[in-house]
């Protein structure tokens, strides 16, 4: 949702890439970012590698606010599915928007999230 | 266990964690340590305790063991659910959990705002390869359980306070702001826990403020980059919202 706001005011960012590693998500270190989201969350065996490449194409700074965004958003969805919150207003129009294209039509959670 | 006045060092982190991260973590140390509206200390570190349980059954890791204090069987369940199982978490289960035995629906939403902030803090040391910080010893006092006059049934499972209805104990949860989005009032019937998020939510990502507009200077990622990663997060995790 956010970054289908983003992607408003920037027409290079694919959101198909937030769902899919074979399409490129148009946004700039887009791969190093996804990866290290992949290992960390997926506790993944290449985690230090996945967090290697990002310090190297970003810089240390770049890996604790990665790190940090993942963390925050590990605990988000937790809020979103444990409260069964629904769409706002607002994201509920931009989701209509591309919502068939991510394929997510197929989460649990979309039963609570739009009641 | 350790106090909380010196955890979330990071000197010897090899990756340049900012000090407003650390002061945020022991934050959220204190906050965790202290009684609430319906758990003690003791109860809240338990709870705590029980996150890193349920991560390292997930993770397939030792059994760290259970905390200071007792918790009833659902809050024990609840925690596992939300930990390991969360696609699977539906409005069913939540009617049965705050039904049961030594819970409520404020005392589900307390236990909630524990459970995100402790795993939250934690899966930013996983991320870094970082020790988890030890748990707080927790500090003694007796829940309030006080619960806010202005809560409602709305569009989420729990009732929540919508900002025309804040009442002046809680009137800062919101920043003034005349809307508040679902998520950031999903736990208001525990408006702690609402500042436990707003204080994370700003350390860890963006503020409130700087979600509808500019982001501060000393944020690394741009807005698509730290967009990318929060999209991918909440599809791992199967979150429609």
């Amino acid at each position: 949702m956010l970054l289908g706001r983003s992607s408003e005011d920037d027409e290079s960012v694919n959101l198909n890439g937030t769902i899919s590693n074979a399409v490129d998500s148009g946004v700039e270190h887009g791969e190093v970012l996804l990866r290290y989201s992949d290992a960390a969350v997926g506790r993944a065996a290449n985690l230090a590698e996945a967090r290697e490449a990002v310090n190297a194409a970003m810089g240390p700074d770049a890996v604790v606010d990665c790190a940090a965004t993942i963390a925050n958003f590990q605990r988000m969805v937790r809020i979103a599915d444990g409260c069964g919150i629904p769409l706002d207003a607002g994201s509920r129009r931009v989701m209509e928007e591309w919502q068939d294209d991510l394929g997510i039509d197929g989460f649990r959670s979309r039963c609570n999230t739009f009641g | 266990m350790t106090t909380t006045a010196r955890a979330f060092g990071y000197v010897d982190s090899p990756w340049p964690v900012l000090e407003r991260m650390a002061e945020a973590h022991r934050r959220s140390w204190e906050m965790l340590a202290s009684a609430g509206e319906w758990w003690t200390g003791a109860e809240r570190v338990s709870v705590a305790a029980e996150v890193r349980r349920a991560s390292a059954m997930v993770d397939g890791l030792p059994d760290p063991g259970p905390g200071p204090a007792a918790l009833p069987e659902a809050a024990v369940f609840a925690v596992h659910k939300l930990i390991g199982d969360l696609p699977n978490v539906t409005r069913e289960w939540f009617d049965e959990t705050i039904a049961s035995e030594g819970m409520s629906d404020a005392r589900y939403i307390e236990l909630l705002g524990v459970v995100v902030h402790v795993w939250s803090v934690d899966e930013f040391h996983r991320a870094l390869s970082l020790p988890l910080e030890p748990l707080p010893e927790p500090i003694p006092g007796e829940p309030t359980q006080i619960r806010p006059a202005g809560v409602k049934p709305h569009d989420s499972w729990p009732p929540t306070i919508w900002p025309e209805d804040l009442a002046e104990s809680e009137a800062d949860i919101y920043d003034g702001a005349e809307y508040a989005a679902n998520v950031r009032a999903a736990m208001s019937l525990h408006p702690d826990s609402v500042r436990w998020l707003a204080d994370l939510f700003d350390a860890h990502y963006l503020s409130w403020t700087e979600i509808r507009g500019e982001q501060e200077p000393f944020r690394v990622l741009t807005r698509p980059q730290r967009e990318l990663v929060a999209a991918r997060v909440s599809a791992l995790n199967e979150c429609f919202y």
